[in-house]
């Protein structure tokens, strides 16, 4: 047992630092959670670092190179990552597209779309966002309504998606539609490649509750997709919407990174914070910081954990659902940590301030959302159950009959 | 990165169940309540080895690392083993330079109990041989035990008037920090195997368990409450093997590590037991089952040595000291 990179890892971590270092002028370098004035600028400013990073070789690593990445491993991935936040790089903006989107096209778009798509991707060229959830459907994602009739060459779309992170900035997506509603519900589904920019495409931001705008609606009225743009076979859109969701969970599932806010930042804050205050106020925050603290080392160390699994070239499996719902647990004991320690500050800070008590406020009203996107707690409590204990599935009664049969029920 | 057990010690761990499994098991908890032996016993424990994990081999142990106990130790915890292998651990630390005594912790020919001032103490029934920190010095004693009706007899608690010390190292304060920092982790070692056991019988019952035409498993009330124990559970195993690699690797991050363990594993433990009993519904309040057994463990274990308060507490001086940084 040790926590050290192998020989290799560690010649890998040394060139990776190596190049941030050369190339730390043309990155843009944030603290967590923080944003520029202007969106417009933080998306080019978003945009240009990717695609440095990019021609540094440093995006898209464990894609094979026929796909324009490196044949590298997750375990080069995870020691990209982890150089990053050390230098304090933000995330990609086209995460989704790398993690969920990319992945998901390689394994079942063409060798044309391969060659129009894939490097220009990795470059953020293009943005891409992932167009699954419905109003009616997020959880149960296999109900969604929106529809696809094939009309000559080409499919015509008419529905509606919502929870479409950076729809707004994006140049295409994919879109996981109903083209047969005469069969049962995840067995009518097709997957496309869409035209951000096509006719009959409206996208239209949606404002957290945080005050912030990182998603969106999206409606389809009458969008012509040739069937060209079509992802696996007709009524095979489950099928390729389970590679996307397995991409994610090992985008989301390796590092046992602290989500939102870290521990250290809540060690900083108390530091100055904390002394201050009345000796018995003391007690009671030192119980919050300690109990925070321990969270997110067990969160931590169980992510080094899953880091060692993937380093010996394993998969996460649906444990790694564990994870999120322990992290999100986690940041929430540091964030409550947080903000209570800024005393009077908390009722008064916003969360657009750049000010230490409006960094807090942004990451207490941002977890909120952390616990529903990319599978809700609740659902994540499912698949461990189920595929992890073996207890038995939740009764699925509309599973089996045809999806307008279950409408009309 | 390689944070992971490695075969040596994936096979002790399952030499450990083997031993175990014959020797110990709630049946023998619930009977040492009513005055039964404790299983399987100091003599077997040291015959097979255990005792002696982290004693130096010219000593007579096996010369071993914290992390090789602790794998038996999560073992030693799902049967409810006694007497428990904190003591051995902490005792090994304690007679690091007293090689006959170290040796008589090995083979079993003393009977050791590791004392904290007037707090009830692990392992003092029928302990001979008593160690404390008198004055910022070591002592050796014979003691005095004054018992009660003990609410989880596999832990021998007894509060230990002691009786003719002798110092053996004057000056002993930061042997004795190492030393609890060290029984910490082995606690928090066996809660690991006691809260997995929990976990287990609660996940078993609720596949078998029918109501309202279903297994109550398949309710997510009753499935997430096991999830969330069951998380708890990985995540404490995360802190075990992160505070017992510290000890003997990286002792500087030991203090925060061991007391991160043990504030966690009184909660995961506790809520561990609380779920097995609620899954079974009554049956899990009776004297026959054995969810009781592993409740009673939870919640004697969880003020030994400190409560979760107190190694929050901790936790939160050496973060705000820069244990982080």
């Amino acid at each position: 047992m040790d926590f050290d990179d192998t020989p290799d890892e560690a010649a890998y971590r040394a060139r990776v630092r190596a190049l941030l270092a050369e190339h730390a002028a043309e990155l843009v370098h944030l603290d967590a959670g923080e944003e520029a004035a202007d969106p417009r600028d933080q998306e080019l400013a978003l945009r240009r670092t990717q695609r440095v990073l990019a021609e540094a070789g440093l995006v898209g690593v464990a894609w094979a190179a026929e796909h324009g990445g490196q044949g590298g491993s997750l375990a080069q991935q995870a020691i990209i990552g982890q150089e990053l936040a050390r230098a304090k790089v933000p995330s990609l903006i086209n995460h989704i597209g790398i993690g969920m989107c990319g992945p998901t096209v390689i394994a079942h778009g063409t060798p044309d779309q391969h060659e129009r798509y894939l490097a220009r991707l990795l470059r953020a060229d293009d943005v891409w966002c992932q167009l699954f959830s419905e109003p009616a459907s997020g959880s149960d994602l296999a109900a969604l309504r929106t529809t696809a009739v094939r009309d000559g060459e080409d499919w015509v779309v008419n529905g509606q998606k919502v929870w479409t992170t950076l729809a707004h900035v994006s140049d295409f997506g994919i879109l996981l539609t109903r083209t047969d509603p005469d069969r049962p519900k995840h067995a009518g589904l097709t997957m496309f490649v869409v035209d951000m920019h096509a006719p009959g495409v409206t996208v239209r931001p949606l404002r957290q509750m945080g005050g912030q705008s990182d998603f969106n609606e999206v409606f389809f009225d009458d969008v012509r997709i040739p069937d060209s743009e079509r992802l696996g076979e007709p009524g095979e859109g489950w099928r390729v919407a389970l590679t996307t969701l397995l991409n994610e969970r090992v985008a989301v599932g390796g590092g046992g990174n602290d989500l939102g806010l870290s521990v250290e930042s809540l060690a900083r804050l108390a530091a100055t914070k904390l002394p201050v205050l009345p000796a018995d106020r003391q007690v009671l925050a030192r119980q919050a910081v300690g109990r925070a603290a321990v969270a997110a080392l067990a969160n931590r160390y169980t992510g080094y954990r899953r880091l060692t699994a993937i380093s010996q070239g394993g998969l996460p499996g649906p444990e790694a659902s564990a994870g999120k719902l322990a992290g999100t647990a986690a940041a929430k004991l540091v964030a409550d940590a947080g903000v209570r320690l800024l005393g009077d500050d908390a009722v008064f800070a916003v969360g657009t301030g750049d000010d230490e008590a409006g960094r807090w406020q942004r990451n207490q009203a941002w977890l909120p959302g952390i616990a529903i996107a990319g599978g809700t707690d609740e659902v994540l409590r499912n698949i461990i159950g189920e595929r992890v204990l073996g207890l038995p599935p939740e009764p699925r009664e509309d599973k089996h009959r045809p999806f307008n049969a279950g409408r009309q029920a | 990165m390689n944070f992971d057990l490695d075969q040596d010690q994936l096979d002790a761990a399952a030499g450990a169940r083997q031993f175990f499994a014959g020797l110990a098991s709630p049946a023998q908890a619930r009977a040492a309540l009513e005055g039964g032996p404790l299983a399987p016993g100091r003599q077997a424990l040291a015959d097979i080895g255990f005792l002696g994990i982290t004693v130096p081999e010219a000593h007579g142990g096996a010369g071993g690392s914290l992390l090789d106990l602790a794998v038996v130790a999560e073992q030693a915890g799902a049967v409810l083993a006694g007497p428990s292998l904190v003591t051995a651990a902490r005792a090994a630390v304690l007679l690091a330079d007293q090689p006959e005594l170290a040796a008589a912790l090995a083979d079993g020919s003393r009977a050791f109990c590791v004392v904290d001032g007037s707090a009830p103490a692990l392992d003092a029934v029928g302990a001979d041989t008593f160690l404390a920190l008198v004055d910022g010095a070591l002592v050796v004693a014979g003691g005095d035990v004054a018992t009660g009706q003990p609410m989880d007899a596999t832990r021998g608690l007894g509060v230990v008037t002691l009786t003719g010390p002798r110092v053996l190292v004057p000056d002993a304060a930061a042997l004795w920090a190492r030393a609890r920092d060290v029984a910490l982790v082995a606690l928090a070692a066996e809660d690991l195997g006691t809260a997995g056991k929990a976990v287990e019988v609660g996940v078993a019952y609720a596949k078998d368990r029918h109501a309202f035409g279903r297994a109550i498993g398949s309710y997510q009330a009753v499935k997430h409450s096991l999830v969330d124990a069951w998380v708890g559970v990985e995540q404490l195993r995360s802190l075990v093997w992160w505070s017992a690699w510290a000890a003997d690797a990286a002792p500087d991050e030991l203090p925060l590590a061991a007391a991160s363990a043990k504030a966690f594993a009184a909660e995961v433990l506790e809520r561990a037991a609380e779920t097995c009993i609620q899954v079974h519904g009554g049956t899990g309040f009776t004297w026959e089952h054995d969810a009781h057994l592993y409740w009673r463990r939870a919640k004697v274990d969880r003020l030994l040595l400190g409560d979760a308060a107190e190694h929050h507490d901790v936790v939160a001086g050496l973060v705000l000291a820069g244990a982080l940084a």
